[in-house]
């Protein structure tokens, strides 16, 4: 098991002559909610794709829990801007899709049915009260067609961490809610979140590892408990994308009023570092999390 | 106005009026045809058509040696040839079709020839089937089979790569899937309501090739009973042998939506 929950080391991606990524390095430690926020294009989904293994960098290494990514596995979970969801599955099979893909041979489902039927029967358990936990007991019997988006997302939540993937991936997760669902679901992570500091409190190893994308800077702030930057306006930004902020935020409980306020000049911070045009400054400028983690350590 | 709504009891009085009009019509037409040349048999009567019915069920041979009545030796043959080619044409153009549309290295030499032979009538392939295959019970068969395979085979690629997109292929390795488990538990799943209603599509061309090669060369099944019996312009048992075709499509066609909505619940058209 390694210390970092994912690794990249100088990733850099090239589409033909385009330099998309310009040597990106970052570690995400298990339980982090990690932002990732840039302006249009920059490369933030060619960065996703390259971690979850499905378009892999010309150059540069990526590991998940010290395991060199190679290609789409169950160390990394995903979730989809459009849900994703199985349509010939109900919620409840949907969540415990992977749990019998995982756990079950093809085999065992066609000639060791008595064994098959008793894992399936704890498998859907497992998934209802995971739907529970996402606010979704009543839909265990609903398809993906007659579900409202903001079920289908918090199915499509449920069923990448079920699985307890070293790390989920969300891609724009919220873009297509409207706002009282956002809100829903962003609350929903903080729980996640909570659930992590009880962990590392009593000394285990926290189950929610996540990277999140999104457009959104209070959510990215209010959300999360790292926020990344990736952008081109450095000085180096003929090279391709880097990552040009990097810094920790404040954390919120899910019961606290939502207050923007407490993180202007955060936000204010970001938008000037990562989507200012002309503001060309040298790209680690704002590159400080591991110092400021430090810092807080050594103030322990 | 387009798409005027009309109520239900009028809707009904329309339909039952339309097929009572078609046939009080032909009723009329064959009365005039009979008045004409009482000997006509070419627009029988329902009365006729009625004796043409118990023709067919009658035993046929010799009452110490009877023999079933021709109605069910034609329909066991052509139920049996359609049913055998329709399995054998739907399980080869399901795999293939499956392995084209999730493998691109399988997907590249087979499109051209797919493509290129699904065009070419199947009924103007009779002489390569009997030359081929012969002229017994395979030769129908494979008529059947191969002339289905190639559009069948290209819906159903087509379908893979449209229907399942590369997110949740991708999304399935994710929760542990095998590429053989991504194949049976995604795409065969996904893609199901689209076999079922590519199989409703293709018995139509499937019955139309059958009952060409029936009639051509045929001692059995009604393609070749309905030439049999036009030459002696015994239409009254044509007839009832249309009417059987039509009937096999209903059931067939409402056996497979039944099918459809047993096995994909999920599914809306």
């Amino acid at each position: 098991m390694s210390e970092f929950a994912l690794e990249i080391k100088a990733l850099s991606h090239v589409f033909g002559k385009f330099r998309v990524l310009d040597n990106i390095n970052l570690q995400v430690l298990p339980g982090q909610i990690v932002a990732v926020v840039g302006p249009s294009g920059c490369g933030k989904s060619t960065l996703l794709k390259a971690i979850l293994g499905t378009d892999p960098p010309t150059q540069g290494d990526i590991f998940t829990d010290g395991v060199p990514v190679r290609g789409p596995t169950r160390n990394v979970g995903i979730v989809y801007q459009n849900y994703t969801l199985y349509d010939f599955l109900s919620a409840e099979h949907n969540v415990s899709f992977g749990l019998k893909l995982d756990e079950t041979s093809f085999w065992m489902r066609f000639f060791g049915l008595p064994a098959y039927m008793a894992k399936r029967r704890q498998h859907l358990q497992k998934s209802r009260n995971f739907l529970e936990q996402v606010g979704l007991s009543d839909a265990c019997g609903k398809y993906p067609r007659e579900m409202s988006g903001g079920m289908k997302q918090r199915v499509a939540v449920a069923q990448a961490f079920i699985m307890r993937p070293k790390i989920v991936l969300l891609d724009e997760p919220f873009g297509a809610l409207d706002e009282a669902m956002r809100e829903d679901l962003q609350l929903m992570l903080l729980r996640f979140y909570q659930e992590n500091l009880i962990a590392k409190r009593e000394g285990r190893r926290p189950e929610y590892t996540i990277l999140m994308v999104t457009h959104e800077l209070n959510e990215a702030i209010y959300v999360a408990d790292r926020v990344i930057g990736l952008s081109r306006f450095h000085t180096h930004g003929g090279q391709g994308a880097a990552i040009v902020y990097d810094r920790p935020c404040p954390v919120f409980h899910p019961d606290d009023p939502r207050d923007f306020s407490k993180f202007v000049e955060q936000r204010e911070e970001l938008r000037k570092a990562v989507f200012d045009e002309k503001y060309v400054k040298d790209r680690d400028k704002y590159v400080t999390f591991w110092n400021e983690l430090g810092a807080l350590a050594a103030q322990k | 106005m387009i798409r005027l709504a009309i109520p239900l009891w009028l809707f009904w009085l329309l339909a039952i009026g339309g097929v009572v009009t078609l046939l009080g019509s032909y009723e009329r037409i064959s009365a005039r045809q009979t008045r004409i040349n009482e000997l006509q048999t070419t627009i029988p009567s329902f009365e006729k058509i009625g004796e043409g019915l118990k023709q067919i069920f009658r035993p046929q041979g010799l009452p110490e040696n009877p023999k079933p009545p021709m109605f069910w030796v034609d329909m066991r043959a052509t139920l049996w040839r359609l049913a055998v080619g329709m399995g054998v044409g739907v399980a080869a153009s399901v795999f293939v079709g499956v392995l084209m549309g999730a493998y691109r290295w399988i997907e590249a030499p087979l499109s051209p020839i797919v493509m290129f032979l699904s065009k070419i009538p199947p009924t103007a392939m009779m002489p390569i089937y009997f030359a081929l295959v012969g002229t017994d019970q395979k030769m129908f068969t494979s008529m059947v089979a191969l002339g289905i395979f190639f559009s069948m085979t290209q819906s159903i690629y087509k379908a893979v790569r449209q229907d399942v997109s590369d997110e949740a292929i991708n999304k399935a390795y994710t929760l542990g899937a095998s590429e053989i488990e991504i194949i049976y538990e995604v795409i065969w799943k996904q893609i199901l309501p689209k076999i079922i209603d590519n199989v409703r599509l293709q018995i139509g061309p499937a019955m139309v090739f059958l009952l060409a090669a029936e009639m051509v060369v045929g001692s059995a099944g009604l393609g070749y009973q309905i030439r049999m019996q036009s030459r002696i312009l015994n239409m009254s048992v044509v007839y009832v042998y249309l009417a059987t075709l039509a009937f096999i499509g209903l059931v067939a066609e409402w056996a497979l939506v039944t099918l459809r909505r047993k096995l994909c619940p999920w599914y809306v058209d």
